[in-house]
């Protein structure tokens, strides 16, 4: 079955990455959009479509200049387009859905998709000028409290939680990240290389009870971009397509993640629509490349894909399941933990990457059909692809 | 009460301002449809159950359970450089499933947390105009 017509991913690429490049937001784009364009074999003239998603939340500070869709169809000369955006909803995958949405409504045929962060937007800037902010809308329901960061929210109190009801246990969010660093060290391009153990991981202190910094993804300025075409097209680049199988998107609640379910959130949505439009199941799933923004959202879609049933994450992953060799290799390029944020961006290009056969040391034998999903909570999306 | 450094201020607006008031005269008012008596927290315009748009504040029990907590050791802002370890909870009100809140559990020891304990609010002014709604144990 499948959803039709189909949609395929036939050009990936990422910008220089780093803590500190010193790369503006332009330029990160103009570096993802050169690489993705070379992969694919392509050539300006075949895109017709861009979607961005530049902005972090709040107002960028100084200096700090955007990037936007028309203006990387102008500096790239893709320009006239049939179809822009600049991204909505969580993270990648709300770009990458509305583009895949707009090339099957035939807006355009070719949709280059973005995500550029400028790590000056983030959490750099969070020591400078938050004192004098007020609590507006929703948040001054949470700021007064000291829910400043959403490391609170979405990761530490949806841990407790999960360790309280489940018996999921801290050895088993290192076991995670100690597979994840495995992972990485046979990835030339992560950041975070060297050997990890659970005794090094619970030596670490606590950031904000049961959360570590090991647990959280790593800041970085990154430029990734993946370029998606018609089926009619996807044959006629450099390497095989890969295409989507399905797709599936999901926002419920408050769009607040400290008083919704912390434990069945969106992505037991999303994961339901994606199995209902497709025959594969998740038996059929070679390799899965889950958002690991924080450790205990992978846990969460590990149990809301069914690849282990609610709960049970911890042990599936204490197991050795998700290492690579074991039933499900998961985030097999390390993760944003590794390889730094790119907000669901790695997981898409790793699972076109594993469908190709180009991973090298880290490669999934036969890999067909990865699964990649972003976010959490109140919002959440995922996607299935295969192989031509 | 040092009121020298604030934390992060409301701003209320016409939907909330009476939370606010409500704190400050130490009464917890959630939002509640008047027509099919459903609360509704974070305050809305509408009863997303009966799509009444006639809601008003009401005072509720001042229970709760304890939904889930973390232990923050990092202030990220001058008010809770001397309060860190703080614990930020979410707490589950017994007048309607799913009926949560964002609060600080005080007068508890952090060996004594534990998910789904019964907690009550107690009112604590943390700036001139500013009274917060707190949870601590029950009997506390």
């Amino acid at each position: 079955m499948g959803q039709t017509p189909r949609v395929a991913a036939v050009g990936v690429g990422y910008s220089t990455t780093g803590r500190r490049t010193g790369l503006n937001s332009r330029e990160l784009a103009i570096q993802a959009a050169k690489a993705a364009m070379a992969d694919a074999g392509m050539t300006p003239k075949d895109i017709d479509g861009v979607a961005v998603l530049w902005a972090v939340s709040g107002p960028a500070p100084p200096g700090v200049e955007s990037v936007q869709a028309l203006d990387i169809a102008q500096m790239m000369g893709f320009a006239p387009v049939g179809w822009y955006s600049d991204g909505a909803g969580p993270a990648y995958i709300g770009t990458a859905l509305q583009a895949i949405a707009a090339i099957r409504a035939g807006f355009c045929h070719t949709c280059i998709t973005f995500r550029v962060i400028n790590q000056r937007l983030s959490s750099a800037d969070l020591e400078q000028g938050q004192d004098e902010t007020p609590a507006a809308g929703d948040s001054q329901f949470t700021m007064p409290f000291g829910q400043l960061l959403p490391l609170q929210a979405i990761a530490a109190m949806p841990m407790q939680r999960h360790m309280a009801v489940y018996g999921t246990t801290e050895e088993q969010f290192a076991h995670h990240a100690v597979t994840q660093r495995y992972h990485a060290s046979l990835n030339e391009d992560a950041i975070f290389r060297d050997p990890l153990t659970v005794d090094d991981f619970l030596a670490m202190p606590y950031i904000t009870s049961p959360l570590r910094i090991l647990d959280c993804d790593y800041p970085v300025d990154s430029g990734s971009a993946v370029i998606y075409t018609t089926e009619e097209r996807a044959r006629d680049f450099q390497h095989k397509p890969v295409f989507v199988e399905s797709a599936a998107y999901s926002g419920k609640g408050y769009m607040a993640f400290e008083i919704e379910d912390m434990l069945e959130s969106a992505p037991f949505h999303t994961a339901k629509q994606l199995w209902e439009r497709t025959d594969l199941e998740p038996k059929d799933v070679d390799c899965a490349q889950l958002y690991d923004g924080f450790s205990i959202i992978t846990f969460q879609w590990l149990e809301a894909l069914g690849f282990c049933a609610p709960g049970e994450a911890g042990p599936f992953i204490e197991a050795g399941n998700t290492r690579l060799g074991g039933k499900l290799p998961l985030n097999t390029d390390g993760g944003a933990c590794n390889v730094g944020r790119r907000h669901g961006t790695n997981f898409c290009i790793e699972s076109v990457r594993q469908i190709r056969g180009q991973c090298g040391a880290r490669q999934v034998p036969d890999a067909n059909t990865s699964v990649w999903a972003n976010a959490v909570g109140p919002f959440s999306g995922a996607v299935l692809m295969v192989g031509d | 009460m040092d009121t020298s450094v604030a934390p992060p201020l409301p701003v209320a607006n016409p939907l909330t301002e009476f939370f606010w008031e409500g704190t400050r005269a130490h009464k917890l008012l959630i939002l509640r449809c008047q027509s099919c008596g459903h609360f509704v927290h974070y305050p809305r315009p509408v009863c997303e159950r009966c799509l009444s748009e006639d809601l008003a504040p009401e005072e509720v029990s001042g229970n709760a359970t304890l939904y889930s907590y973390t232990i923050t050791m990092k202030p990220w802002h001058p008010f809770w450089v001397d309060k860190v370890p703080y614990v930020l909870a979410s707490v589950e009100l017994p007048e309607q499933p799913d009926l949560k809140m964002l609060t600080n559990i005080v007068e508890c020891e952090h060996d004594a947390l534990e998910i789904g304990m019964p907690v009550e609010v107690t009112f604590r002014q943390v700036a001139a105009e500013l009274t917060l709604p707190f949870f601590k144990p029950v009997g506390s």
